[in-house]
């Protein structure tokens, strides 16, 4: 197996070395998801179908693509899309949110008792600074709830790689408190405390072989990182024109935070907002406003990674659990639909301008390069440097692969 | 009053669902708005035609005299088109955005168009402001616009008083602005919180809002309708809601709105009021309960009668004598068959009224 990248800072002088601090987030592959969690329709996003029973009301417009259109709520990803690849022809099993958000983000279904880590983990395990001060695996969220994101969310992230590699979580209400020193002490004061609790913690670990000691630790080690890091997570300390540009909405600005999160070190930054796609009813009038708002935050974020030279190695995805049905139900809303969907990405060797797969003149079915989450899996872990099909080894368990079945990557949309 | 009751004697399908429409003069027909374009429906065959088509779903369709249609649609676009030859006669490209709805008032002089597409203005998702104005008004004659007035997007529903003197539009917020017809001043504001929701459970964002509006015979009250709050904006299920608000005297107060234990779930998105002023109708979704159609007196506001449709209600009109009732709207849109063909689903109903005064 692949060992996770060594060090390259140690937690004092990360920032205080300039070359090094430059380094540091320079280094290696990273990747922002843009969870669109509850499932976008297709129809409305990245493969419209104007003028059929079952288009909608929105329309297509051309894009720098000839002959491609995409929803017409999409103007400024329509002038950006030699930079990005989408996929028409998701084809994908799972109906339920629950299923559907562990298929996509975990990159399978469920083989009990193996639970497999989420991609954020397994990004973070592989090409993550371990020794970082700053979180490796970020999950911005401002909603506390979000149906069965909510109940995913509660869950097991990191699987089997184990807790430390689970996401630090922020946004909105998830500010993350107690990070600031206090004031009465000193740091000399603060560091003998810390080495004190190490002692004894460390040795109450190695004497018992204690996996909830050892978290603890991570837990802790982690937070002494996430001090000196405390300004990454300050949404007001971003340039009033950036949070302007990106768009006032949540997500538009965690979005603009994963940026800075990736920029300083960060190797995977998930943004979500709860669930806010999941539109069985009210199709049409939230979609007029959530697409907008993905269309300008896909805009901004690539051409900002492009023009920071970072976009040959970030790795942008944009992606909900499954789709939405062709056919409007009686509360005007579209419900679940994994038949036929679609996603983007961009950057870190991804291909710009290609457009894979397509559906049938209704959106019904795929009709041509279908592919589903393991070849999407493959596709991201092969783009990223991850070997997609590398062997999980794990004691009392069947053999595991991090993606099954040999399953292969979408070569057209690889550089 | 004797105790009402509907009977349906008609039951008719359109190709696709039907959004909006009215009665033709002799209320004998309708004009629907449809997903697909403008049809007319006989009332009494349930034969159909589509007239033309605008470029996104039609949204709003009034029969004038002399068989001309003005609808609107949700590629912003009013048009005025002659039956008699099959003709456009006028094209008015009013928004950027959709026409939520149109209105006419009474005497068919003036015309007035809503839209306003919501988008992200903060944090929490309170709505940006207007990137075009809101409301227009202009003439049903000419096709000119002489008002183009403010609210805050989405504005969904409007309507004329009855000596067409003003006009009110409703929005997402539960904001009702009434304009001066003649000069375009702002005469008053009525707020309600109650058709609208904030997110909790699935995400944070705003959704519902005044669906439907009419003024009362008197002109001097609002009825309101929509959805009550709801905790998760994406379920459909808040109750069935209208209120009616006293608007012209001083600042606006809520007089009366749909009764405890008279309400089920769901979006109700079409009012009409019966010719006698007695009762009106509110009509939507049945997500909850046993009703998506009610009758109600204005006086009381007790609920006299109801129906379940079995289908969703987007438009409702009163015959001009009060005998019959037309109610119009669509089904779940079915799964396109083998062929690629798709059932009807579009609905048009006719009841009969009978025990009403008038």
């Amino acid at each position: 197996m692949a060992a996770g990248a060594a060090s390259v800072a140690s937690f004092n002088g990360l920032f205080s070395i300039p070359a090094l601090a430059e380094e540091t987030k320079r280094r290696g592959k990273k990747c922002i998801l843009l969870w669109l969690c509850g499932a976008p329709s297709q129809f409305d996003t990245w493969d419209p179908k104007p003028g059929t029973a079952t288009g909608g009301p929105f329309g297509a417009i051309a894009t720098n693509l000839p002959g491609i259109q995409i929803s017409s709520l999409m103007p400024r990803c329509a002038t950006l899309m030699d930079k990005l690849a989408v996929i028409r022809s998701m084809s994908t099993k799972p109906n339920e949110h629950f299923q559907g958000i562990d298929a996509l983000t975990r990159g399978d279904q469920p083989r009990p008792p193996f639970t497999r880590p989420i991609l954020g983990s397994v990004v973070a395990q592989q090409l993550g600074q371990l020794d970082s001060p700053v979180p490796q695996f970020v999950l911005l969220d401002p909603c506390p709830e979000g149906n069965e994101f909510k109940a995913f969310k509660a869950g097991n992230w990191a699987g089997w790689l184990g807790a430390e590699y689970g996401p630090v979580r922020a946004g909105g209400d998830y500010g993350i408190p107690n990070i600031q020193q206090l004031d009465t002490i000193s740091d000399g004061d603060h560091a003998d405390r810390e080495a004190l609790r190490k002692f004894f913690s460390k040795k109450y670990e190695n004497d018992y072989r204690s996996t909830a000691a050892a978290s603890h630790n991570a837990a802790f080690d982690r937070v002494q990182g996430l001090m000196s890091c405390a300004p990454l997570f300050d949404l007001d300390s971003l340039p009033e024109a950036d949070r302007e540009r990106y768009g006032r909405g949540a997500f538009a600005q965690h979005a603009l935070q994963a940026r800075h999160l990736i920029e300083n070190g960060s190797t995977f930054v998930m943004v979500a907002n709860g669930m806010p796609w999941d539109n069985h009813v009210y199709q049409h009038e939230m979609h007029q406003m959530l697409v907008p708002e993905l269309d300008n935050v896909m805009f901004q974020l690539v051409n900002d990674l492009d023009q920071r030279g970072m976009l040959d190695d970030t790795l942008v995805i944009a992606m909900g659990e499954f789709g939405r049905t062709p056919w409007l139900n009686d509360a005007r809303g579209r419900d679940h639909y994994p038949t036929a969907w679609s996603l983007a990405m961009a950057g870190a060797g991804i291909r710009g301008g290609v457009v894979h797969g397509a559906t049938d003149a209704l959106g019904v079915e795929v009709i041509e390069g279908k592919v589903d989450n393991r070849n999407l899996f493959a596709t991201i872990f092969q783009t990223l440097g991850i070997d997609p099909h590398e062997e999980y080894e794990l004691p009392g368990l069947p053999t595991f692969h991090r993606v099954e079945d040999a399953a292969e990557p979408i070569r057209e949309v690889l550089a | 009053m004797n105790e009402v009751k509907l009977q349906k004697v008609d039951d008719h399908r359109l190709p696709t669902a039907i959004l909006g429409g009215s009665l033709a003069p002799d209320a004998r027909s309708v004009v629907a708005a449809c997903m697909d374009g403008i049809y007319t429906v006989d009332l009494d065959s349930g034969d159909y035609d589509q007239r033309y088509a605008h470029d996104s779903y039609a949204s709003s369709a009034h029969w004038l005299a002399d068989d001309v249609i003005l609808s609107g649609g949700y590629d912003g676009r009013l048009e005025w088109f002659d039956l008699k030859n099959g003709k456009s006669l006028r094209q008015n490209q009013l928004h950027a955005f959709w026409s939520w709805e149109t209105a006419i008032d009474p005497k068919a002089k003036h015309f007035a168009s809503v839209t306003g597409q919501y988008l992200a203005g903060g944090y929490k998702y309170e709505p940006q402001g207007e990137r075009e104005p809101s409301i227009c008004v202009g003439s049903v004659e000419t096709g000119e616009v002489f008002h183009r007035l403010p609210h805050i997007p989405s504005v969904q529903a409007v309507a004329f008083s009855p000596d067409g003197q003003f006009v009110a539009a409703g929005n997402l917020m539960g904001e009702v602005r009434v304009f001066e017809v003649s000069s375009g001043k702002l005469a008053a504001t009525v707020k309600t919180p109650d058709f609208t929701s904030w997110g909790i459970i699935k995400s944070h964002c705003y959704l519902g809002g005044i669906f439907a509006m009419r003024f009362t015979p008197a002109g001097d009250e609002l009825l309101l309708a929509g959805m009550g709050e709801m905790r998760d904006p994406m379920a459909g299920n808040g109750k069935q809601l209208w209120q009616k608000w006293k608007w012209d005297q001083g600042e606006p107060r809520l007089v009366d709105q749909i009764h405890d234990g008279e309400h089920g779930e769901g979006l109700m998105e079409a009012l009409a009021i019966h010719p006698s002023g007695d009762f009106f109708a509110m009509g939507g979704r049945l997500r909850g309960g046993d009703w998506n159609v009610a009758l109600f007196a204005l006086d009381d506001g007790r609920r006299l009668t109801t129906l379940k449709t079995g289908y969703r209600v987007t438009t409702m009109h009163f015959t001009p004598d009060g005998s019959r009732l037309i109610v119009l709207g669509t089904q779940g849109q079915p799964k396109p068959e083998a062929d690629g063909m798709i059932a009807p689903f579009g609905r048009a109903e006719r009841y009969v009224l009978s025990g009403a005064d008038g």
